[in-house]
C-alpha cells in the first residue's frame, strides 16, 4: 500500500525540516471512491500532509470536495458505498490502511477521538450520557466499570459539564446543543488520544456557544498535547484557531501552510479568491466581494489537468492538460499551481489589480446589466403597462417622500406570545414571549439587520411583518408592499412548479396583467437577478443553490415590493456563492431603491449589507443603532460579547484579541431572566438587573441601548 | 454547506416499502408524514453542486419504461392483463362449460392448467377471475383515492371541527382488521362484485383520508405555503396549485398497494365463500372448489394461487417504482 | 405522559363507543326487514312477529340501541338465532384456541423475524447487495402470498404428501401434544407471512437506525459491529417495530379467520364463519364486534409501550 512514496510530492514532503522527528499523522496518496449507481465518485482524489504532535491543522474546503470523507478515511470508517481506494495512513509510523477491524477498533475512540458536526443527532437518543460512554473507556482503558464512570465524571468537569455527577445519568434529548457537543469532545477524549479529527464542530451552534466550544478545544489540546485536525467552512475559524491549514478542492488538497502563510500570501488562486470572497468584519466598507465564478467539477467524471481550471482567471494552455501537484513555495507553503503566485504571478497583474479591488466580477455585473438591455424594450413595456397596483404604490411613495420623513416601515411595541396549553387543569398554561415589544422604523432605500442567536424572536419578527403570523400586541405599518426572501430557497419553491411558473405565482394570485404581459416580467425578473431567461423552463431540482436563492430573489420582486425581508438568506449556501447573491442583493437595493429587513446571525455579512442594526436577545432589542457605529463601538455588554465570539478571518487580530467568553447557555424563552433578559450571562451583572428591566434608552447620537450599565 | 456524506446515497435500497406501508396503515399521529419527508430531499442529495440535473419530475409514460421497478411491474402486468382480455379469443373452453367426461385433468397442452371436478378449464376460469380481481382491485383503489383526496384535504387543512369529525368516524373504521370489516359488510350488502369493491373500499378509504391528511399537514408548514401565503394568496389556491398536486405521486403509491391489498380481500372473501359466489369464477372461489381435491388435483387450487401472487408482486414493484421515482434516496 | 395518557384513553373509550355503535347500526342496514333477513325463508307471518319480538327488533330504534349498549357493557351478547346458546359462552369456549393460534404465532416470527431483518440490514449496511436481496426478495414474495393459498400449499406438502402434520382432526384442550401438532400447520401458516413482514419492516428500521450519526459516533469510538448493532441499531429500531407488530396484529386477525377455516378449527374466526352461513346475525355482530375490541386495545397497549420505550417521552 506504500506505492505512493514513490510519488514527486512526498519526496518534497520529506525534505521539511523539521519531520526529521516522525510526524503523528503521516497521509501519501490517499484516494476514497463512492462507488455509486450513476458513477464512481472520487470524493477523495489523492490527497497527502502530514499532522506533528500537538499540532492544530485546519482542513478548509466548500461541501462536496471531499473532507468529510477524507477525515474519516483517516479511520476507515466511510459510509457504503464508498471505500478507501489506496493510499497510506501512518499514526505514529504504525500503518493504518489494511488493518483488520478489530485492531483499527482499538485505536478509534482511543488513539484517535472524533468529534462530529451535529451534536444533537450524534448522540444516541434512547441511552443515557453513562451507557455511552462507559462502555468505550472500559474497552480501551480496561478498567472496570466504578472506575470507569468516575474517569467519564472527570472527563466531564473536565469539559465544563456542571453537575457532571447528574448530567451523567441524562439523556441527550435533555440536554442544549452546546452542552451535547462538549459531551462528544469528552468522549473523544476519554483515552486520551494522540489526535482529535472535529468535522465541523461549532457549525450546528449558536455564535456565542461556537467561542466557547473553539475555546474548550483549544485549551484542551493545549493541556493534553493531542493534535487536532478539524474541518471547516468558516475562515474565521481557522484564523481564530488553526496552527496549519490546508484547502481542498474536489478532492485533493490545493494549497498548504501555516496560518498566516494562507492568509497573507496566499498562492493558489482558489486561496487567493476564497479570501476576497467574505467582507471583513473590520476595515473598510462596501468594497465590491468577489464571487468566483462557474461551479466545482462533477467528482464522477475524469479530471483532465487542473481541476480548478475552469473558474480560474489565469488558467492557461498547460492548465486543461497537465494537473498540478502541490508544489513548494515560500517556507513550508505548498500550492498545486503552476503560476508560482497564482493570480499574483508577474504577467497576470491585470487579474492581480482587479482581484485587489474586487473587481474580478464587475464582469458579472456588466453581462447582467447587458441581458437586461437586450430586453430593453421589455422593461420599457413593463413601465407601459397598465398596472394600476404598482401605479398606485408609486404615486402613495411620492406623496411620502414629499412628506420627508420617508419612512416605508415602522413598527411599535410588537408582541408575539405563544401560549401553551396542558390538558391537565392543575398544570399552569405556559407562554412562551417569542418577540416581546420591538420597535423600529425603516426608510426608504435603507437596510435594518437583526442580528441575535438561536430563539431571540428574529424569524418570528419576520412572520409578522409577511402577515403570516398575527402579533399578539403592538402595530406594523407598511408603506407598499413587502415581500421575502427565504432562507433555504429549495423547501421554498413547490417542486411541482417550473421556474417561470414560481416566478410569476405572485403575479397570477393578484390577477396582474396578461399572460403575455406576465410572461415579459417573469424575463425581466430572471435577467434582474443575473440568470438566463432559459432557466425559467427548469425545475427547482436542477438549479444550483446559489441559481435557487436568485430565483428566491426575483420572485421576491415580483410586486414591485417596497420592503424585502432577507431571512437568512446565505446560510444555507457556499462561501463563494454567498457573495454572489450579497452582491445581487445590494445591486438590486441600489437599483430599485429598496428597503431591506435583513436577518442573519452571520455578523460579517450584516454589517457589510446593513445600515442601521437591531440586537436582538430572548425576544426583546437590546441595541439598535447605525451599523458602523455599533461594529465599532458596541455598548450593550450583549453586543460585545456577540461582537467578539464571531471569529475574524485574519489571524493577526485574532491572535491579538482577548476573547470574552459569554457564562452559560441561552436561556429559554419560556423561563427567562427576571429583571433583564441578559442578566444571566451579563458580566456586568448588578443587583438592580437581576431585579428591574433596563428600557431602551438614547445613547450617544442615533443609538439605543437597554442596559443599566450603559447611559 | 452541506455535509459531504450526502454522496453515500444514504439507505441505498429503498426497495422495502414496509416503513412506508406501516405509515400507511399507521394508527399513530406520530409516524405519520415519513413518506412526505422522503420526497421533500429530491434533488438535495447526492450531487454537490451540478448545474443541471434532469428528472425527479415524472412523466408517467417514461417512468413506467424507465424506471427498474416499474418496468418489471409492466412485464408481469401487461401479459397477465392481455391474456385476460383476450381469453374470448383464445382457443379455450368458455370458463362456465363443463365437460364431465374431462373431470380432473391434470395440466396438458389443450388444459394448461387442467380442469376442475366438473371439466372446466381452470386457465379459462382463472382468466375470467383475474378480470374480477382486477376490476375489483381498480375500482377500490380509485374508490379509495376520490374519497380519501377530498375528504383527507378537508381535513387536514381546515382542521378544527370538520378535522375532529371526520378523524372520529376514520378512527371507528380503522378499529376494525380490514378482512373482518370487509367480512362484515358482505354479510350485510350480500354476496357479488358490488357488494365486495363497497366492502373492501369501505376499509381503505379511512386509510386514504388518513394519510392525504397527514400528507396535506406536513405540507401545509412547507416554506412554499408560507411564499404563497406571504402574496395573500386564497385557501383555494393553496390547496390547488400547492397542496394537492404534491400529494398525488404519495397517493399513488398507497393505491398500488391498496389494489394489491383488495385483490388479496378478494380473493380471501371469495375464498370463504362470502364474495363472489360459484359458477362466477373468480381467484379465490376456483381455490376453495380446488381445496376439495387438493390430494388428486394440486393444479386447480396452486396454479389460480400463483396468478395473484404475480399481480400482487407486481402492483408492489409498481408502487416502489414511483417511491423510487419519488425519493432519490432509494434509487439504486 | 399523564396528558398523554389521559388523551389516549379518552380517544379510545370514544373509538370504542363509536364502534358498537356501528355495529349496532350496521345490522339494522340489511336490506328489507332485518328480522325477516335473520329468519330466513322458513318464518312468515305470526311466526316471524315473535322472533322479530325474541330480538327486541320491534321496540324503538333508540330503545334498541340503549339495550344493546348496556348488555355489551355488561359483557353479554345474548344468543344465536339457531342454537339459541349464550354467545358470551361460545366465544369464551373458542377464545383460548385463537389466543393459543395468535399467540404462538407472534412468538415464533419475532424470535426468527428480528434477527433475520437485522441480519439484512447489517448486510444492506456493509454493501453486501446479494445475501440481503435474497432476503428482502423472498420475504416480500412470501409476504404477498395469500394466507389460504400459502396455507393449501403447505397441507399438499406437509400433511397430504409427507403425512408429517395433521391438518384435520379434533381440537382440544385436554390433550396438550396432540392440541400442539394440530394447530401446528395453522401456526406456520400464519408465521410465514407474519416473519416475513416484520422482518421487512426491522430491516428497513435497522438500516435507517445504521445511517443514522450516532452509530457513527459509536464506531469512532471504537466499538465493535455486535455492539453497534446490538446496543445502538437494534435499540432504536425498536420502536417503529414495535408500532408495527401492534398494526400486523390486524392482519394476523384477519389470518385466523383464514386458517381457521381451512383447518377447521374451532376458534373464534370459525365462529364467524358459521355465523354469516347461517345468517347468525346477533353471532356475526358481537364477533366482530370482539375482534374490533381485541384490535383497538392491541394498538393502544403497543402505544403505550412505545412511549415507554422512548426516554424523549417525559412522564
Amino acid at each position: 500500500m506504500d506505492k505512493g512514496a514513490a510519488a514527486g510530492t512526498i519526496d518534497r514532503n520529506a525534505d521539511i525540516p523539521g519531520s526529521a522527528n516522525q510526524p503523528l499523522l503521516q497521509v501519501r496518496d490517499l484516494h476514497t471512491h463512492f462507488f455509486t449507481e450513476s458513477g464512481i465518485v472520487k470524493a477523495v482524489n489523492g490527497v497527502s500532509f502530514e499532522i506533528q504532535r500537538g499540532e492544530r491543522l485546519a482542513i478548509v474546503g466548500e461541501s462536496g470536495s471531499g473532507k468529510s470523507a477524507m477525515a474519516m478515511s483517516l479511520i476507515q470508517l466511510i459510509a457504503y458505498p464508498g471505500k478507501l481506494v489506496s493510499g497510506s495512513v501512518r499514526l505514529d509510523g504504525k500503518e493504518l490502511v489494511g488493518l483488520s477491524e478489530a485492531e483499527l477498533n482499538k485505536l478509534r475512540g482511543s488513539a484517535i477521538g472524533t468529534v462530529f458536526q451535529d451534536p444533537m443527532t450524534s448522540l444516541d437518543p434512547v441511552m443515557t450520557i453513562e451507557e455511552q460512554m462507559v462502555l468505550p473507556i472500559r474497552k480501551h482503558l480496561k478498567l472496570g466499570s466504578k472506575e470507569a464512570r468516575k474517569h467519564a465524571l472527570g472527563l466531564l468537569n473536565q469539559v465544563g459539564i456542571p453537575d457532571a455527577d447528574k448530567r451523567i445519568s441524562s439523556y441527550p434529548f435533555e440536554m442544549s446543543g452546546g452542552m451535547r457537543q462538549r459531551v462528544m469532545i469528552a468522549m473523544a477524549l476519554s483515552c486520551k488520544p494522540k489526535l482529535i479529527l472535529a468535522d465541523e464542530p461549532t457549525t450546528a451552534l449558536d455564535v456565542t456557544i461556537q467561542a466557547q466550544i473553539v475555546e474548550l478545544l483549544k485549551t484542551l489540546t493545549e493541556t493534553t498535547g493531542s493534535a487536532m485536525m478539524f474541518i471547516t467552512h468558516d475562515l474565521g475559524l481557522v484564523a481564530r484557531f488553526a496552527q496549519k491549514v490546508a484547502v481542498m478542492y474536489a478532492g485533493k488538497i490545493v494549497e498548504y501552510g501555516t496560518v498566516d502563510e494562507i492568509f497573507n500570501s496566499p498562492r493558489h488562486p482558489y486561496t487567493q479568491s476564497l479570501l476576497k470572497t467574505i467582507p471583513s468584519v473590520s476595515g473598510e466598507k462596501r468594497v465590491r466581494l468577489l464571487q468566483i465564478q462557474g461551479f466545482p467539477p462533477d467528482m464522477k467524471l475524469p479530471i483532465i489537468g487542473c481541476s480548478y481550471k475552469e473558474r480560474c482567471p489565469a488558467a492557461s494552455e498547460r492548465c486543461n492538460n497537465d494537473s498540478p501537484e502541490l508544489m513548494p513555495r515560500q517556507g513550508r507553503q505548498l500550492a498545486a499551481c503552476w503560476l508560482k503566485n497564482g493570480l499574483m504571478t508577474e504577467g497576470y497583474e491585470s487579474i492581480t489589480t482587479q482581484l485587489s479591488r474586487g473587481e474580478l466580477n464587475a464582469l458579472t455585473k456588466q453581462e447582467r446589466v447587458n441581458t437586461a438591455d437586450a430586453a430593453g424594450v421589455i422593461t420599457t413595456e413593463r413601465s407601459a403597462l397598465p398596472v394600476g397596483a404598482n401605479e398606485g404604490d408609486a404615486t402613495r411613495i411620492n406623496a411620502f417622500v414629499a412628506d420627508d420623513a420617508n419612512i416605508v416601515l415602522q413598527i411599535t411595541d410588537l408582541h408575539k406570545h405563544f401560549k401553551k396549553t396542558s390538558m391537565l387543569p392543575w398544570k399552569k398554561d405556559s407562554e412562551i414571549r417569542a418577540v416581546n415589544g420591538i420597535s423600529f422604523k425603516l426608510r426608504r432605500g435603507e437596510t435594518i439587520g437583526i442580528v441575535g442567536e438561536s430563539g431571540c424572536g428574529k424569524s418570528t419578527t419576520a412572520r409578522m411583518l409577511l402577515k403570516l403570523d398575527e402579533p399578539t400586541g403592538g402595530r406594523i405599518e407598511l408603506n407598499g408592499n413587502i415581500q421575502i426572501v427565504f432562507q433555504d430557497p429549495y423547501s421554498s419553491f413547490n417542486p411541482k412548479m417550473k421556474i417561470a411558473e414560481i416566478i410569476s405565482e405572485p403575479l397570477d394570485v393578484r390577477k396582474i396583467g396578461t399572460k403575455e404581459e406576465k410572461q415579459l416580467i417573469v424575463r425581466e425578473l430572471i435577467q434582474k437577478v443575473g440568470l438566463d431567461p432559459s432557466y425559467l423552463e427548469r425545475y427547482p431540482s436542477q438549479l444550483s443553490g446559489g441559481q435557487r436563492q436568485r430565483i428566491g430573489v426575483a420572485r421576491a420582486l415580483a410586486l414591485n415590493p417596497t420592503v424585502v425581508v432577507a431571512d437568512e438568506p446565505t446560510s444555507a449556501l457556499d462561501v463563494s456563492v454567498r457573495a454572489q447573491i450579497i452582491n445581487l442583493l445590494c445591486d438590486l437595493k441600489e437599483e430599485l431603491k429598496l428597503s431591506f429587513v435583513f436577518i442573519s446571525h452571520d455578523l460579517s455579512t450584516v454589517r457589510y449589507i446593513s445600515d442601521k442594526i437591531a440586537v436582538m436577545y430572548l425576544g426583546e432589542i437590546v441595541e439598535y443603532g447605525a451599523a458602523e457605529e455599533i461594529f465599532v463601538n458596541p455598548a450593550h455588554p450583549y453586543t460585545k460579547a456577540l461582537l467578539a465570539a464571531v471569529p475574524v478571518p485574519d489571524p493577526k487580530i485574532e491572535a491579538s484579541r482577548s476573547i470574552e467568553l459569554l457564562k452559560g447557555e441561552l436561556p429559554s424563552p419560556a423561563a427567562p431572566p427576571a429583571g433583564c433578559a441578559f442578566s444571566s450571562r451579563c458580566p456586568q451583572v448588578t443587583v438592580l438587573c437581576t431585579e428591574r428591566k433596563p428600557a431602551l434608552q438614547e445613547y450617544l447620537e442615533r443609538r439605543e441601548v437597554a442596559c443599566h450599565a450603559v447611559s | 454547506m452541506t455535509n459531504s456524506k450526502g454522496y453515500a446515497d444514504r439507505n441505498q435500497y429503498g426497495k422495502d416499502s414496509c416503513l412506508h406501508e406501516a405509515v400507511f396503515f399507521s394508527q399513530n399521529e406520530e409516524e405519520e408524514g415519513l413518506n412526505v419527508k422522503q420526497e421533500a430531499v429530491a434533488g438535495t442529495i447526492g450531487q454537490p453542486i451540478a448545474p443541471a440535473q434532469p428528472r425527479i419530475q415524472i412523466s408517467y409514460m417514461r417512468f413506467l419504461y424507465v424506471n427498474k421497478n416499474a418496468k418489471w411491474a409492466m412485464l408481469i402486468l401487461l401479459p397477465i392483463l392481455l391474456l385476460a382480455f383476450l381469453a374470448p379469443a383464445l382457443p379455450l373452453q368458455a370458463p362456465l362449460e363443463s365437460n364431465i367426461r374431462a373431470s380432473l385433468n391434470a395440466p396438458s397442452l389443450e388444459h394448461p392448467f387442467g380442469t376442475d371436478k366438473l371439466g372446466r378449464d381452470v386457465l379459462s376460469r382463472t382468466l375470467s377471475g383475474i378480470k374480477v380481481s382486477l376490476f375489483v382491485g381498480f375500482s377500490v383503489a380509485l374508490i379509495a383515492l376520490a374519497f380519501g383526496i377530498v375528504l383527507g384535504t378537508v381535513s387536514g387543512f381546515f382542521g378544527k371541527t370538520t378535522d375532529r369529525m371526520i378523524m372520529g368516524v376514520v378512527d371507528i373504521f380503522l378499529a376494525f382488521p380490514s378482512l373482518l370489516l370487509a367480512i362484515g359488510l358482505v354479510a350485510i350488502l350480500g354476496a357479488g362484485t358490488v357488494p365486495v369493491i363497497c366492502a373492501i373500499a369501505l376499509s381503505d378509504v379511512p386509510r386514504f383520508i388518513r394519510l392525504q391528511r397527514s400528507l396535506v399537514l406536513s405540507l401545509k408548514s412547507r416554506t412554499y405555503i408560507d411564499a404563497a401565503r406571504t402574496v395573500q394568496a386564497p385557501q383555494i389556491w393553496l390547496m390547488a396549485k400547492h397542496i394537492v398536486p404534491n400529494t398525488i405521486a404519495p397517493l399513488l403509491v398507497a393505491a398500488s398497494i391498496a389494489s394489491a391489498n383488495a385483490i388479496l380481500i378478494e380473493a380471501s372473501l371469495s375464498f370463504l365463500g362470502l364474495g363472489i359466489l360459484p359458477p362466477e369464477p373468480s381467484l379465490g372461489n376456483i381455490i376453495k372448489d380446488g381445496q376439495m381435491y387438493l390430494q388428486q388435483a394440486w393444479w386447480i387450487s396452486t396454479l389460480p394461487g400463483a396468478v395473484i401472487l404475480l399481480i400482487a408482486i407486481s402492483l408492489h414493484f409498481l408502487s416502489d417504482g414511483i417511491r423510487e421515482e419519488l425519493d432519490p434516496r432509494a434509487r439504486k | 405522559m399523564l396528558s398523554y395518557a389521559i388523551k389516549r384513553v379518552m380517544q379510545l373509550i370514544v373509538t370504542m363507543f363509536g364502534v358498537v355503535t356501528l355495529v349496532f347500526f350496521a345490522i339494522r342496514m340489511i336490506p328489507g326487514d332485518p328480522a325477516a333477513a335473520m329468519a330466513g325463508d322458513n318464518l312468515s307471518g305470526a311466526a316471524l312477529e315473535e322472533f322479530r319480538q325474541r330480538l327486541g327488533l320491534d321496540a324503538p330504534l333508540w330503545q334498541q340501541y340503549t339495550d344493546y349498549i348496556q348488555s355489551v357493557a355488561r359483557f353479554d351478547f345474548g344468543s344465536t338465532i339457531t342454537t339459541s346458546l349464550p354467545i358470551a359462552g361460545l366465544m369464551l369456549k373458542a377464545l383460548p384456541i385463537t389466543l393459543m393460534v395468535a399467540g404462538l404465532t407472534v412468538l415464533l416470527s419475532v424470535l426468527i423475524a428480528i434477527p433475520l431483518g437485522t441480519l439484512a440490514a447489517f448486510l444492506a449496511n456493509k454493501g453486501k447487495k446479494k445475501l440481503d436481496n435474497a432476503i428482502t426478495w423472498t420475504a416480500m414474495v412470501v409476504d404477498l402470498m395469500p394466507a389460504f393459498w400459502t396455507a393449501l400449499l403447505l397441507m399438499l406438502f406437509l400433511s397430504l404428501n409427507l403425512r408429517l402434520l395433521p391438518a384435520s382432526g379434533t381440537v382440544s384442550l385436554e390433550d396438550p401434544m396432540l392440541m400442539l401438532k394440530r394447530i401446528a400447520l395453522p401456526v406456520l401458516v400464519l408465521a410465514i407471512s407474519q416473519v416475513a413482514t416484520l422482518a421487512r419492516i426491522t430491516r428497513t428500521a435497522v438500516l435507517e437506525v445504521l445511517n443514522e450519526d450516532y452509530v457513527r459516533t459509536a464506531r469512532s469510538l471504537g466499538m465493535s459491529e455486535i455492539a453497534v448493532v446490538f446496543r445502538h441499531a437494534l435499540k432504536n429500531a425498536m420502536l417503529p417495530i414495535i408500532t408495527v407488530v401492534g398494526l400486523s396484529f390486524g392482519n394476523l386477525l384477519n389470518g385466523t379467520v383464514i386458517v381457521e377455516f381451512i383447518f377447521s378449527i374451532p376458534g373464534i374466526g370459525t365462529l364467524l364463519v358459521y355465523g354469516i352461513n347461517s345468517r347468525d346475525y346477533p353471532l356475526v355482530q358481537n364477533v366482530i364486534l370482539f375482534y374490533a375490541f381485541v384490535f383497538v386495545a392491541i394498538n393502544f397497549i403497543t402505544d403505550i409501550i412505545y412511549k415507554k420505550v422512548d426516554p424523549r417521552v417525559q412522564f
